[in-house]
């Protein structure tokens, strides 16, 4: 029976995870930036939800297309003015300006909004139902079938639209992607406003789980980083394997091997896998 | 209009005669204590309560009588610098106290990474430090003679609540612990593994975590199929936070939980709302407690007139800075003598209750003084079982989650 807790458990956190590295796998392949602000980008997502839900009482599942949208935007701007300027610079400079926006962004958060713990608390925050011996809390549940549905759409828009279409020839083909007219620094700004979007989603259902803090970011930019590079960079499904194995590894050695041990089973499977599996566990085989 | 200005002139001249007296040499019948604390910097928050809390007992020793030696009267006095929150100019600061100042007797600073260093000053110059500001054990397991603290061990952080878990009915047979793997949180849990082991309570479950961890529902799943009576918790708030909030979710609920940090703090209950009834925490010190002494007869005096002084309530912070001034007036009386190595050996012997409760040092120079057990009931936090005796009601068992209205 703990063996099933264990697993459901690592599944429904897998989940999370999984939306979380959406976007940063997004960003990475179509643009070659490790955006070290993903995680700060989460955090204004989950800022967001708390202000909604705080101020003017809105459901934090019903406000998520509010959350979306306001990060897509600001994702939008920040690379259309900002990060537009290095796309093509040295990874170096990438670094190097996405580590600046993430200070400045958890400073201002800092300023704005103190550094006290907040918590999205809606009056089913807590409920649970039982199966068989197993507690499954509704939150989380509704937390995957979430991010599910976000991923599915997600991954519509990128196989089935123009807009998808243009995503990825910009990504395979700069040069070609130019030449039939697709105007590439506004496909950058969109990829960058669907990646802190999809942060934006994840930040939204964090803080429904844990507690928000300014400096929540950095962990969060780490744990997307493994969870991108274990599924596989640019491939939307890689991601969410990986957040699945994951949340399988942590729940697990948490477990059965002790709880101090989820990091260096985590990171001892990253290892691995660039080892064996340089691409990913679902990478396409030539790489980026 | 006209009392206004007649009293802000007076207060002029109060803040002018004070800085006269703190700069100018102090006549033979003073003893000073000295002090290097955060004023300004990370620690200036803390450090004002400790700076707050000397004043205001040197100023009440001194009216009432200050302090005997050899048949005359001394009267105390503070000298004070701000460190910055810096320990390598707190040291300096320190330093300069004994040499060019020659103050008699040392006051702590506030923090124990700030407080490590600055204890070998006090050592090297053979000069009492008492400090109500660093609890680390890396403080007084060095062997020095001469730093003194008034807050409590690591290892005696859940001994009232484990005490306490006997008593109650029906009494606490099994129990879990779990604490993060910092070197604080390890020590509560070496604290907690004896007083179990003396109570009789069987260890069901004994883990560390790591205190960045987030997701607490594995170990969760494994501490409900152990189903212990107790859930004994060492970490960061935001650990107490997650594990209270998703025992929740995981529908968990022991007879008894408690938490080192958090539940004293309104953050905390602020934070978890409803979810934080019934959790029981610790504090050296409440202002409801039974404790009292000379100067000040009991701990609601003294957060009364700390409160109408300062305007803000007194917390252990504050109590434990007013013990250290304390003691050295009963050390000094005791050894009859302004001369440090006496004034030491009166401190290691030392054994009188005050507002902050029993003040006696074990032979590390720490304070042996347990904690008081206190639980959130409705909103409030009401102390539970002090020094050996219930002193209040506790809500216990703990209701199903389900229960709860």
């Amino acid at each position: 029976m703990l063996l099933l807790q264990v697993l459901v458990n690592g599944i429904l956190l897998g989940g999370l995870y999984g939306i979380m590295a959406i976007g940063m796998s997004l960003i990475w392949g179509v643009m070659n930036i490790v955006n070290i602000a993903h995680g700060p980008l989460i955090m204004l997502g989950a800022y967001v939800t708390f202000w909604t839900f705080t101020l003017w009482g809105w459901d934090p599942f019903l406000s998520l297309p509010v959350t979306i949208l306001s990060l897509f935007v600001y994702g939008y701007l920040l690379q259309r003015f900002i990060l537009n300027l290095i796309v093509r610079a040295q990874l170096f400079l990438t670094l190097l300006i996405t580590f600046g926006v993430e200070v400045v962004m958890v400073n201002l958060a800092r300023i704005f909004w103190s550094s006290d713990l907040r918590q999205v608390t809606p009056s089913y925050a807590a409920a649970n139902f039982a199966v068989g011996g197993l507690t499954i809390p509704y939150v989380r549940l509704w937390v995957f079938v979430t991010t599910v549905v976000v991923s599915v759409i997600f991954l519509l828009l990128m196989e089935r639209t123009r807009l998808g279409r243009a995503i990825r020839a910009t990504a395979e083909e700069l040069r070609a992607a130019r030449l039939t007219g697709i105007p590439v620094g506004h496909i950058y700004a969109v990829t960058y406003g669907l990646g802190a979007a999809l942060a934006g989603a994840a930040g939204a259902m964090w803080g429904m789980l844990f507690p928000i803090t300014p400096i929540m970011g950095g962990a969060l930019t780490l744990k997307s980083f493994v969870v991108a590079v274990l599924g596989g960079l640019g491939t939307m499904m890689g991601a969410i394997v990986g957040g699945l194995v994951l949340g399988l590894a942590e729940s697990f050695s948490s477990t059965y091997i002790g709880p101090t041990y989820p990091n260096a089973i985590s990171f001892g499977l990253l290892v691995l896998i660039l080892i064996f599996r340089p691409t990913g566990v679902l990478g396409r085989g030539e790489g980026r | 209009m006209k009392r206004c200005g007649f009293g802000r002139r007076w207060l002029g001249l109060a803040v002018v005669g004070l800085v006269v007296t703190a700069t100018t040499a102090w006549a033979a019948d003073t003893i000073v204590l000295g002090t290097a604390i955060s004023q300004t910097g990370k620690y200036a928050r803390e450090g004002k309560f400790y700076v707050d809390a000397y004043q205001m007992t040197v100023d009440a020793i001194n009216k009432a009588g200050g302090v005997k030696v050899g048949g005359k009267t001394y009267t105390l006095e503070l000298k004070m610098y701000d460190d910055q929150s810096d320990p390598n100019l707190c040291v300096r600061l320190f330093t300069r106290l004994v040499t060019s100042d020659k103050v008699n007797f040392l006051l702590g600073p506030y923090s124990s990474g700030i407080t490590i260093p600055a204890s070998s000053v006090s050592e090297k110059y053979e000069i009492p430090m008492i400090q109500g500001g660093g609890a680390s054990e890396k403080i007084f397991d060095r062997g020095y003679k001469y730093i003194f603290g008034t807050l409590p061990k690591a290892e005696f952080y859940f001994q009232s609540a484990i005490e306490a878990a006997t008593k109650m009915n029906p009494p606490v047979k099994t129990a879990a612990l779990l604490y993060s793997n910092e070197a604080f949180d390890r020590s509560v849990a070496e604290g907690s593994r004896q007083w179990l082991k003396e109570q009789k309570i069987e260890k069901v479950y004994d883990e560390e975590y790591q205190p960045a961890t987030q997701d607490f529902t594995s170990i969760l799943a494994v501490i409900k199929s152990r189903n212990p009576d107790l859930i004994l918790l060492a970490g960061h708030v935001e650990n107490s936070l997650n594990f209270i909030r998703q025992a929740q979710a995981s529908d968990i609920s022991p007879k008894m939980w408690v938490f080192t940090v958090g539940p004293p703090t309104a953050d905390f209950r602020k934070t978890l709302g409803k979810a934080a009834e019934y959790v029981y925490g610790v504090t050296p010190w409440l202002e409801d407690m039974e404790v009292g002494g000379e100067i000040f007869r009991s701990a609601k005096e003294f957060g009364k007139q700390f409160r109408e002084r300062f305007g803000y309530e007194a917390d252990y912070h504050v109590a434990s800075g007013a013990a250290d001034v304390l003691a050295y007036k009963f050390a000094i009386e005791k050894a009859n003598s302004l001369d440090p190595k006496r004034v030491r050996d009166a401190l290691a012997s030392l054994d009188v209750e005050t507002l902050y409760g029993r003040v006696k040092f074990d032979p590390t120079g720490q304070i042996a003084m347990g904690q008081v057990l206190i639980q959130i009931q409705d909103g409030k936090l009401v102390p539970v079982y002090v020094a050996g005796k219930m002193v209040g009601k506790p809500l216990y068992p703990m209701p199903k989650w389900g229960q709860r209205k």
